[in-house]
């Protein structure tokens, strides 16, 4: 440790620590005033209002720096204080004052500015400067539905600037002319809505004064209290500090020490809040009669249910009913839920969301390290030296993630993305193989073949580390690569290129989305996915590993806590008669020792007349699972439908029984986010009157249904569940703080960043091939429906849309849209904004036409956030062989513009 | 700066410049079109703010620029010499006044009534030739004096290409680091400004493990008065060329890259065909002469904006970002151009290795004093009898240069400004008491700087120049940091009350200004300014106190 002397008093400090951050550190933040420094920003010296005196001798003569920029010297003198530095900092704010207006008690962030903050730390009393030039006739800019700004307020920090740069990597922002005149400008100098921003909001949370500020005015709001909590939106699980007035939500914003998203987020996170007490919500519990919704209290709603589900239960067994848990709502939720249907119930019938989307992840996974969870955290982005993202789309499904992989690719960290799309992240790749829908299998193959035939594998590695290499091997090397090139349509060389320079990466690390596991082969592609990891010797170690990014916020948490068929909580398998004693004795019933339904399993046994009574939390099933008209289906043939849900939903509409639930920010509980972080959901305003949290609607009908439930309670239910759930055995409400614990979490607390470290969960890492095989949908429909059409997320909205479409984003994004090639288009007479008749086998819908050369011709994308496109009507049955998640990413289908109405909305809107 | 758009803008290779290309964008309209910056900001995956926002800073790509036909030079050696109001009155009579801009310091400082039409300089009496210039039958040449008194390393006789180049041969099959210790040995000081060893600075180059370093030329020649590095460029390339080989060669850096003034049209085309003479020669390119060396040259031609002279200004600019300085650490030879190794050099620095490769640093040493070695060129306006440019070994007395090699005034001067903006204001009384150093400089309380003189007449009011410089200083602050953007605008202001309305200065207000100015500022732009006001104070505190409350 070096030593370096502030004010003459020796203090440690460490190397290549700059002096602000050094004084900051000793003496605490702020002790020195500054405009442009920001916790989250490289140092920029422009405002010099940080400067101190450095002197190489005690007293001595001295030199003025911007400590913010300036390294701190072994045994320097630091003056911090002297009569010339307060000086130098008075004259400097006189300035800034010269060009700034005096309207201190009117703006929108008196008391909460820093420009105010710092001229009265710095002692200003007046303006000596004669009148001159300034900018104070600026125009406001109020165009945009969440970000605001009013640039005479500005002090040219450039704090938003470089937030837009090095924080989200969008370089919306920027600066026009020089000088004096210089000034922020959003794109060609436009207002907010017409350029390119996401509205992330990092510029706005960056600014010291209220040049660019929001609608929620975010940072200077007058709260009673500010709450921290864990985003509802994605995996990524990023913290919020949400202030709160009245029992009303005022404004969020990014804690700064948050260790999932260190003071960023992104537009759903930070603005896409209002839907919480939004007009639609369902303030009552409702039962269907005679086709219409009936408002009832609780009782008569709980009373309804019980009596039907003990009906069922006697006249066709448990196994006649069947629960869906929700990956939004908290673990203790899920808990609650798959205990109730498992032990109150007495059937292994649940499921959650996860099935439709990382259930691939957590079998491939678990079959090929012994885990179905992230090996490593999300902070090794800092580690490693290659990014290898497929069938994912971070900057839009994961944006603050996938603003961090953006800024490490655009430094020029070596990077492959796998994708159909030239998504955002491809365009700053190294490489980018845009395969054909389907055949991830395929290009997977044709990297595992060159890594063997180039030399690269980690031999080391896989013979001490793994099982099954000799046989996998011998499989690989019989590859026709020229046949898997035909089939990817990806250039063999580049997929060579590519691969070499994954398996030479000191750490290479990799992630996934729904474009791997949406799939008929989803599992098998995940598991070729560890080979390249295993194979690689990229698990075990920093910056490496297999990194499935989670689309829900709890989807990790969801099949954790047993919210699946085949495994309790604690992925224990549930056919094991050892593990089936172990839950009997600790539920206290006889839990079934038989594997249940999985979802689509529950819609056809529905519709065979098997499943009489369906229960679903806080999930658009109808929406947004595969093949629409059969869902329809299989919800109108049970004899209960209950929903727990906020809003009426598709799905809500064809309950017999509607309770309303609880969003996130009323509720309590825990959130695991995509690295296995467990993090703390604090209640931040009651539940609207009416509404109840979902965990404690379950206990009513546990206790009602005769199981002697306490009530439900954030940290009394993690207590059970840490006694039932091995990785959660250290797990303690009051012990996780604000950043949370990663599981496994042993007894007495100690967390786990990184797994299988020196050997796996299961012992070797097992290697197993597999061969490509043409999902049936192209073999079967290809020559009717010769387009493929893939579906994703846009930024803006979130699933089915429930939550964001009653937020100010939907002023943003209003609509789905097909993206086409530009050939496509060409080809079947179709323009920008046309509307398009895309039909496949099992029905059809028109959706507005957007030309892309984001996609391969042949190709057509798009998104089911609408209810009024309702894209699912086409999507397939078909799902992967092993666990059944839907093959949303291939479907076949034939376009042609659209007649008749939708025809005549195109007329309409122009 | 930002470490992104350094890195976005360097993988498209040099052959693919941003900056290059927006300036290729501008021709036509003087400013480029709106598709063009998006078809850019596409192609180089930034944002349009980011492209739109740097072509925005400068005078020949800005949207002011629009539709400028003909620039009138606003330098101060014109300024001093009285000769712009009548080149402006001449040029209107062909163009429309929003047709007519400005450019500060065409380098015709030596004639003066400067003017810069489609591509060309002019001075001196060309501007009786206007309808002939204007319908392209006119040429542009100029004459200016070039001497000695004495030893000289710069201003040389060229010998021809042939012996110009015999010592490059030997060099490249020298141990780089063997050419690095004569470097060192001749204590050569950067002439740009700062006086730093550029042995040093190539050392700290060379010892970055880096595949890519770049060698920049600073050519930004932008200190009014000054027309050294025009004389160096467009007069001995082949010292400047040379120079950038050799410290390729040493630091190991396979790129040089001459950045050069806009105002200068007639450097560029000189240089690059100098660089052809050395591609037809097959001494640039790769394996030169079969030492294994690498090395090519890139020219890009500025677009007019003053601080492009400091070093990381001028990488910014390179890059394509806004010219904005950056904080150092980190520093150039770290972090530099694309965020690669880089070394900066001024265009003397780099001509002077000739001299030092050639008789050996030792030779180099024995010239000028024991702290500031070697010669210095010298420019002198045309309040000399004898204008031009001059190489005097360093610690030359001024006299020397003002009344021997300058031949004395052509009319009554009070005092001279050496060292181009930023430098000090001599008054006469001083003249024999400074010599031609660093160091006889600083401790009078002047500064060498690029050692160009321009007179200040007895008859042009002190505040006048005052707000001359105040004026120049926030017209070219690049604006990021608060001191200078403000605080060059607010002395501006003042100087400007004090000349036309019945407003006195408040001294202790001034001095705060110059103050904070000084200490506060990121770079010498605006941490230099009070140099000379503070001067100006000092020598000229009875004519100046009217102006004072």
């Amino acid at each position: 440790m070096k030593i370096a002397y502030i004010n003459n008093l020796p203090y440690e400090f460490e190397s290549g620590e700059t002096i602000l951050n050094f004084i900051n550190r000793v003496k605490g933040r702020k002790s020195i005033p500054t405009l442009c420094d920001a916790p989250n920003l490289d140092p920029y010296g422009a405002c010099r209002v940080c400067s101190v005196e450095v002197a190489l001798k005690i007293n001595g003569k001295t030199k003025t720096v911007a400590s913010c920029h300036t390294p701190a010297i072994e045994n320097s003198y630091i003056y911090t204080d002297s009569v010339e530095i307060q000086n130098l900092r008075k004259n400097i704010v006189e300035l800034v004052l010269t060009d700034h207006p005096l309207d201190c008690l009117t703006c929108e962030v008196n008391g909460n500015c820093e420009l105010q903050e710092v001229a009265a730390q710095v002692g200003i009393r007046d303006v000596r400067y004669p009148e001159g030039k300034n900018h104070l006739d600026r125009d406001k800019d109020l165009s945009h539905p969440y970000m605001t700004s009013d640039m005479s307020k500005c002090i040219n920090c450039y704090r938003c600037v470089r937030a837009c740069d090095e924080v989200q990597g969008e370089f919306v922002l920027s600066i026009a002319g020089r000088g004096f005149d210089s000034k922020i400008i959003k794109g060609f100098d436009e207002n907010f809505i017409e350029s390119d921003c996401v509205s992330c909001g990092a510029c706005s949370q960056a600014c010291p004064t209220s040049a660019i500020s929001d609608v929620f005015q975010s940072k200077s709001v007058n709260a009673d209290e500010k709450i921290r909590t864990v985003c509802t939106y994605c995996g990524v699980g990023c913290n919020l500090e949400v202030a709160v007035k009245n029992g009303e939500i005022l404004s969020i914003q990014a804690p700064y020490d948050a260790a999932a998203n260190g003071g960023h987020t992104c537009l759903k996170g930070r603005y896409a809040f209002k839907f919480y007490n939004h007009e639609d919500r369902i303030k009552s519990p409702m039962i269907k009669r005679n086709g219409e919704f009936e408002k009832v209290n609780w009782d008569e709603a709980y009373d309804f249910i019980v009596d039907k589900l003990t009906q069922i239960k006697a006249e066709n067994g448990s196994d006649a009913i069947a629960g869906i848990s929700s990956s939004r709502t908290p673990n203790e939720e899920n808990y609650i839920m798959q205990k109730f249907i498992r032990a109150v119930v007495g059937t292994n019938n649940i499921d959650c969301c996860a099935r439709v989307c990382h259930s691939p992840t957590a079998l491939g996974m678990q079959r090929a390290f012994g885990t179905g969870a992230a090996t490593n955290s999300i902070e090794d982005l800092d580690d490693t030296d290659f990014i290898f993202v497929i069938g994912a789309n971070p900057t839009a499904a994961h944006p603050v993630t996938g603003a961090k992989m953006k800024q490490k690719m655009m430094k020029g960290i070596k990077s492959l993305v796998v994708d159909p799309r030239k998504i955002e992240l491809a365009k700053y790749a190294t490489y980018h193989l845009q395969l054909r829908p389907g055949t991830n299998v395929a290009l997977l193959n044709m990297m595992l073949y060159f890594i063997i035939t180039e030399n690269v594998v980690d031999q080391n590695f896989v013979d001490t580390r793994c099982e099954g290499y000799e046989a996998f091997k011998n499989e690989v090397l019989l590859l026709d690569i020229d046949d898997l090139e035909r089939i990817t349509g990806v250039d063999k060389n580049l997929v060579r290129e590519a691969s070499v320079a994954y398996a030479n990466a000191n750490a290479a690390m990799e992630f996934h989305g729904l474009g791997v596991t949406e799939h008929s082969q989803g599992t098998f592609t995940v598991q070729l996915i560890a080979d390249l990891a295993m194979i690689t010797g990229n698990i075990g170690k920093k910056g490496a590993g297999v990194n499935p990014l989670r689309g829900q916020n709890n989807v990790q948490g969801a099949a954790d806590m047993g919210a699946q068929p085949h495994q309790g909580a604690g992925y224990l398998d549930v056919t094991n008669p050892e593990v089936n004693a172990k839950y009997n004795a600790f539920y206290g019933r006889e839990v079934p020792n038989h594997i249940g339904y999985k979802i689509p399993e529950m819609f056809d046994a529905a519709i065979k007349g098997d499943l009489k009574a369906l229960w679903i939390i806080g999930e658009d099933v109808v929406q947004t699972d595969p093949n629409t008209m059969k869902v329809k289906k299989a919800m109108d043939s049970v004899d209960l439908l209950v929903v727990q849900e906020l809003f009426m939903t598709e799905t809500a509409k064809h309950a017999t029984v509607i309770l309303p639930g609880a969003s996130f920010l009323e509720k309590e509980g825990t959130f695991t986010n995509g690295e296995r972080r467990i993090q703390r959901v604090n209640k931040v305003v009651d539940p609207l009157p009416g509404t109840k949290p979902d965990g404690q609607i379950i206990v009513d009908v546990m206790n009602r249904m005769g199981y002697d439930q306490p009530d439900y309670s954030a940290e009394g239910m993690l207590e059970e569940i840490s006694q039932i759930v091995p990785f959660f055995k250290g797990v303690v409400w009051n012990e996780l703080g604000d950043n949370g614990k990663q599981w496994p979490v042993l007894e007495g607390g100690e967390d786990t960043q990184l797994l299988h470290i020196d050997e796996f969960k299961r012992g070797k890492g097992n290697f197993e091939f597999f061969e490509f095989k043409e999902s049936n949908e192209v073999e079967t429909h290809e020559k009717d429906y010769p387009y493929i059409i893939t579906t994703n997320r846009e930024l803006e909205h979130y699933n089915c849309g429930a939550m964001t479409r009653r937020t100010g984003n939907v002023e943003i994004l209003a609509e789905d849209v097909l993206l086409i090639h530009p050939n496509d288009a060409a080809a079947n007479g179709i323009d920008d904004d046309d509307m398009v008749c895309v039909e496949s086998p099992r029905g059809k819908v028109d959706i507005k036409a957007k030309i892309s050369d984001e996609l391969k011709p042949g190709i057509l994308s798009s998104t089911f956030h609408f209810p009024e496109i309702m894209l699912n009507i086409i999507t397939s049955d078909e799902h992967c062989s092993e666990a059944m998640c839907p093959e949303y990413k291939v479907v076949s289908c034939r376009i042609r513009k659209s007649k008749g109405k939708f025809k005549k909305i195109k007329k309409s809107t122009v | 700066m930002s470490e992104n758009i350094s890195e976005l803008s360097g993988r498209k290779g040099l052959d693919n410049n941003l900056f290059d290309k927006l300036g290729k964008a501008s021709v036509k309209n003087g400013t480029p079109d709106k598709e063009e910056l998006q078809r850019l900001a596409n192609d180089f995956l930034m944002g349009n703010a980011i492209i739109y926002g740097a072509s925005s800073f400068y005078d020949f790509m800005k949207p002011e620029n629009k539709g400028k036909k003909a620039y009138v030079c606003n330098g101060s050696a014109c300024l001093c010499a009285g000769t712009q109001e009548l080149v402006y009155q001449k040029l209107k009579e062909q163009y429309k006044e929003e047709e007519i801009g400005h450019m500060t310091c065409l380098g015709r400082c030596h004639e003066n009534s400067a003017f810069h039409i489609a591509g060309k300089n002019y001075s001196g009496g060309e501007l009786n030739n206007l309808p002939s210039i204007i319908t392209k039958k006119h040429g542009n040449e100029d004459h200016y004096n070039v001497g000695s008194n004495g030893r000289h390393a710069l201003t040389l006789d060229y010998e021809g290409f042939e012996k110009h180049y015999a010592i490059l041969k030997e060099t490249l099959s020298t141990e780089a680091s063997n050419i690095l210790k004569e470097v060192k040995k001749s204590n050569l000081r950067g002439r740009g400004g700062a006086g730093f060893p550029i042995g040093l600075k190539l050392e700290s180059c060379r010892n970055e493990d880096s595949d890519t370093k770049f060698i920049i030329c600073n050519a930004d020649e932008g200190d009014p008065g000054a027309y050294s590095d025009r004389y160096l460029l467009e007069e001995r390339p082949h010292s400047v060329l040379f120079g950038m080989i050799v410290a390729g060669y040493v630091t190991g850096a396979n790129h040089g890259i001459l950045y050069i003034r806009a105002e200068y049209p007639e450097a560029v085309t000189t240089i690059e065909s100098a660089i052809q003479e050395l591609k037809s020669n097959n001494l640039i390119g790769k394996n030169i002469n079969g030492s294994g060396f690498n090395f090519d040259f890139k020219v890009i031609k500025a677009q007019g904006a003053y601080i492009c002279g400091e070093e990381t200004a001028l990488i910014n600019s390179i890059e394509g970002q806004r010219p904005e300085v950056r904080v150092r650490p980190p520093y150039p030879a770290q972090q530099g151009l694309f965020n690669k190794p880089t070394v900066v050099n001024n265009v003397e620095t780099l001509a002077a290795l000739h001299y030092i490769i050639n008789n050996g640093g030792e030779a180099y040493n024995k010239l000028g004093t024991e702290k500031s070695t070697g010669t210095k060129l010298v420019c002198l306006d045309s309040f000399f009898n004898k204008p031009g440019i001059y190489e005097v070994e360093m610690g030359t007395h001024l006299s020397t240069v003002v009344n021997d090699l300058g031949g004395g005034f052509k009319k009554p001067v009070k005092a001279m400004q050496i060292g181009g903006p930023l430098g000090g204001i001599v008054p006469i009384s001083k003249i024999d008491d400074l010599t031609i150093d660093f160091e006889s400089f600083a401790q009078q309380g002047f500064l060498l700087g690029h050692a160009s003189i321009v007179c200040i007449p007895e008859d042009f009011p002190m505040m006048k120049y005052i707000e001359h410089l105040f004026d120049f200083a926030q017209y070219e602050s690049c604006g990021k940091c608060f001191p200078c953007r403000l605080g060059t605008k607010r002395g501006q202001e003042m100087a400007t009350k004090a000349l036309n309305e019945n407003y006195k200065i408040d001294r202790v207000l001034l001095e705060d200004l110059l103050d904070t100015l000084e200490k506060g500022s990121l770079c010498a732009h605006g941490g230099g300014i009070p140099l000379p006001i503070n001067n100006a104070l000092q020598y000229f505190n009875e004519e100046l106190k009217q102006y004072f409350s």
